[in-house]
């Protein structure tokens, strides 16, 4: 997969976010394409819940539940850049006003906007068959009006 | 040294992190422009020069003198040179505000450089800030000053 192509893949993606289009999100990753979302850390007493998995599972239930708490989520690409191998870096703001809860987050009705940066690869296929997000969450939380760290 | 990696923007972004990675704060502050556009989001640094990257690695390398940064990925995209790390270490002294209370730390990063000439001119760094809280036994991000001492 040379850069131009797997760029546009991981653009269209974005697109497909912006427009809460997850069923579209998800047919663009292969059938077992794997998950990261790095700072995805819920502490219970006994376990901690990690965003980490497969896209078919954990992607694709975080993604439903980020968009029914933010419903005008949105997404905004700063930068996109690829090589041969597959591989596609983005810098991309994603934004959203909350009207339920997400996590240990009450709704407020807050907005919050933070950056976050995403690695992708797409397979020769074209399918992207792995996405690994990073993000700071105590940015996310401070502008949900939410102060306790868990 | 962390890589193999010699010629391009990688060998620059791999010279970096082999100094970071041995504390030498001057040598990879030295492989960035002056006028390095510099963005640490967790931290609120929009707009730093190559002062404030030597003040951002200065503190973490001074607050964790025990730090062990392990390179998971490097990845090229032209002159883009994507680093996806991990620090681990035992705080020692205050940092980001919060208490020293010599607890441990391991953090992943995902830092994003651009490379013109050899020389970085532009640093983006990426981490959770409430990973680091946590870790630290943070328990409010309005009082960063005031830690718990259940976690460890």
């Amino acid at each position: 997969m040379s850069a131009s192509p797997a760029c546009a893949v991981v653009t269209e993606f974005f697109d497909r976010y912006r427009a809460h289009d997850i069923d579209g999100m998800t047919d663009l990753f292969s059938i077992n394409a794997d998950f990261s979302y790095v700072p995805f850390e819920l502490w219970g007493k006994q376990r901690v819940l990690r965003g980490d998995g497969k896209v078919g599972t954990v992607g694709k239930a975080i993604w439903t539940g980020f968009i029914a708490s933010f419903p005008n989520l949105t997404n905004t690409v700063h930068s996109i850049t690829g090589n041969d191998d597959g591989d596609v870096v983005v810098e991309a703001d994603i934004a959203g006003t909350q009207q339920l809860a997400w996590g240990f987050i009450a709704p407020t009705g807050q907005q919050f906007s933070e950056p976050h940066l995403f690695v992708f690869h797409v397979d020769d296929g074209g399918l992207i068959d792995a996405v690994t997000g990073y993000w700071d969450n105590a940015g996310i939380s401070r502008q949900l009006a939410h102060n306790e760290v868990d | 040294m962390l890589t193999t990696l010699t010629a391009g923007p990688a060998a620059t972004t791999t010279a970096f992190l082999d100094a970071f990675a041995e504390h030498d704060v001057a040598a990879a502050v030295a492989l960035a422009d002056p006028q390095v556009a510099l963005v640490v989001h967790p931290l609120g640094v929009r707009a730093g020069d190559r002062a404030a990257l030597q003040t951002v690695l200065t503190e973490l390398t001074t607050a964790f003198p025990d730090l062990l940064l392990t390179v998971r990925r490097v990845i090229v995209t032209g002159d883009v040179v994507t680093a996806l790390f991990t620090i681990e270490g035992t705080q020692a002294a205050a940092y980001a505000g919060v208490v020293n209370q010599e607890k441990h730390v391991d953090l992943s990063h995902a830092w994003r450089f651009v490379i013109e000439d050899g020389v970085i001119t532009a640093v983006s760094a990426y981490w959770c800030q409430q990973q680091l809280y946590r870790r630290l036994a943070v328990k409010r991000f309005d009082q960063v000053a005031i830690v718990g001492g259940e976690q460890s």
